[in-house]
């Protein structure tokens, strides 16, 4: 049962994070409930992402990379590395960011000094810890995300409007807006970073074939989790902030949803929440980074082992962490790098989950453990829709403003 | 066998189950007297590149010969240390001896192991 931590960890790291928690109030903030359906359709998406991410390391033994770098070459493989790592580089900017908001609104320090310490900690946990200790770790500091759930059940939601809001809907103005913080919330939900982590994971934890039930279970309860706190998260933002016309602008905006249901202390359990659920993804986003140039390249890798045996592995997280830091040295909003790499993460969905939906067909690599029609149909129709609704409206917010 | 699809990008372990690269490119021999067969797999250097294009391959040699370990050529396996092919492909050889961990070795010795707790003084 322990394993379930991967799932929790993947889900809190890849999942309730900076992105899906901004993009969530935005939503909420500006449009109600309306948006819902986006949050409950990424994230049925992820479950069936996630599952076969597990069910390829368990089966084949080989990671997400692995698999796609032997079975479409370099060249394509390299096209993918370029456009994934510049939108998860983007995201670990974000989630360094929110640790460093979460710390402002704490201490009242500006985030950018908080840049350099927060990446340090981020690097020295990678440079020390096993993937156990970062497993388990960030699983249990995520679980007091759970205050979102807790604030959102305080504010008495009208369970029938959010369940209606389940079926998509036009809103009467702001169109534009509504379909680019869609893309948005499904971009912040299925992080393709979040498969290779996941798989990653599994391939750390030695998973073989007897894990594939667990693996069913992990998927469906740890997406959910992130799931159900990224509703809160838009429930709390729908009542807390919708009625008094507050847009979510800035992240001490954002925090202000917790503390109409919990006036004493919810601006400071916003900011931990976040400080932990941003520490977790950083931690996952700089892991998944570096595990895809090491599996795509052939070099040793495990977080278990010291940095001196897998030096290219160690080397590449410690550049890019050191990198992500110096947009936010240089005060650049993670607010505005969050909202940007949402849109571009739907926007690249494609080139991660094509080739990954061919892998999940392939005898070679699983058998009579491939995917079935209604796995592929699932994904395919909801990457086409995201891409398209991508396609359509990043244009019109850059155009609308 | 076929040589794309089961050996092409496939991951290379030596003999003590170190991870030596991927394979990027092979070399056959050719002769009008006899069937072509795979004398050498090339590990790294500028043969990934130059599948995507072949100036990508002259800057890679170019940017090799400049830093690192400066050796800016792929390193070449002779076929005949080849022991399996299944997963990944193992090999008769050790890795640290073919020059495919030359720059792991160089990354290691220059960066990493300066730093304290790369996990190098354990060993000294």
């Amino acid at each position: 049962m322990l394993q379930i931590t991967l799932g929790i960890v993947t889900s809190v790291g890849g999942f309730l994070e900076i992105g899906s928690v901004t993009t969530a109030a935005q939503a909420g903030a500006r449009f109600g409930y309306q948006l819902l359906w986006a949050i409950a359709l990424g994230t049925i998406c992820l479950i069936f992402l996630v599952e076969m991410s597990g069910r390829l390391a368990a089966v084949s033994k080989h990671t997400v990379v692995d698999a796609m770098r032997e079975r479409f070459g370099f060249p394509f493989f390299f096209i993918v590395c370029v456009g994934i790592v510049v939108v998860a580089f983007m995201v670990l900017v974000a989630e360094l960011g929110g640790i460093g908001f979460g710390l402002q609104i704490l201490t009242g320090i500006g985030f950018p000094w908080w840049a350099v310490p927060i990446s340090f900690v981020v690097w020295l946990l990678m440079w020390k810890g096993t993937f156990g200790l970062i497993e388990n770790g960030a699983s249990l500091l995520g679980l007091v995300t759970l205050s979102f759930l807790f604030a959102a059940f305080r504010l008495h939601p009208s369970w029938s409007s959010a369940g209606a809001a389940l079926i998509p809907s036009m809103p009467q103005s702001g169109k534009a807006q509504y379909g680019f913080i869609a893309v948005s919330i499904i971009g912040a939900s299925i992080s393709p970073y979040l498969m290779y982590f996941y798989s990653s994971g599994a391939i750390e934890d030695k998973w073989d074939r007897t894990y594939i039930p667990i693996n069913r279970f992990i998927a469906g309860f740890g997406m959910t989790f992130g799931g159900v706190l990224s509703i809160a998260v838009l429930i709390a933002s729908a009542l807390a902030l919708q009625p008094n016309g507050i847009l979510v602008d800035t992240f001490p905006q954002a925090a202000l949803l917790m503390t109409t249901a919990l006036p004493k202390w919810g601006f400071y359990l916003f900011a931990v929440s976040m400080i932990f659920a941003c520490f977790g993804a950083a931690l996952e986003i700089s892991l998944a980074i570096a595990y895809f140039f090491a599996q795509g390249f052939g070099w040793n890798w495990s977080e278990d082992l010291e940095p001196s045996k897998n030096a290219r592995y160690a080397f590449v997280y410690t550049i890019i962490i050191m990198l992500a830091a110096i947009p936010l040295v240089l005060g650049v909003d993670p607010i505005k790098v969050t909202v940007i790499s949402m849109a571009l993460t739907s926007a690249t969905l494609p080139l991660a989950i094509v080739p990954f939906l061919f892998l999940m067909n392939d005898p070679i690599y699983l058998g009579k453990y491939r995917n079935g029609w209604i796995s592929n149909t699932v994904v395919a129709i909801i990457i086409l829709m995201s891409f398209v609704l991508a396609v359509i409206s990043i244009p019109l917010q850059i155009i609308g403003g | 066998m076929g040589l794309v699809r089961d050996v092409l990008d496939k991951k290379l372990m030596d003999r003590e189950d170190c991870c030596m690269g991927r394979v990027s490119g092979l070399v056959m021999h050719v002769s009008e007297h006899a069937q072509p067969r795979v004398t050498h797999i090339l590990i790294g250097g500028p043969t990934p590149w130059m599948r995507i294009h072949p100036s990508l391959g002259r800057v890679s040699r170019w940017l090799a010969g400049m830093w690192g370990p400066k050796n800016g050529e792929a390193v070449r396996i002779p076929w005949s240390r080849v022991e399996t092919i299944g997963r990944d492909i193992k090999l008769d050889v050790e890795a640290k001896e073919t020059g495919a961990l030359d720059w792991e070795i160089w990354i290691a010795r220059h960066v990493i192991e300066r730093i304290p707790g790369s996990g190098s003084e354990e060993e000294e």
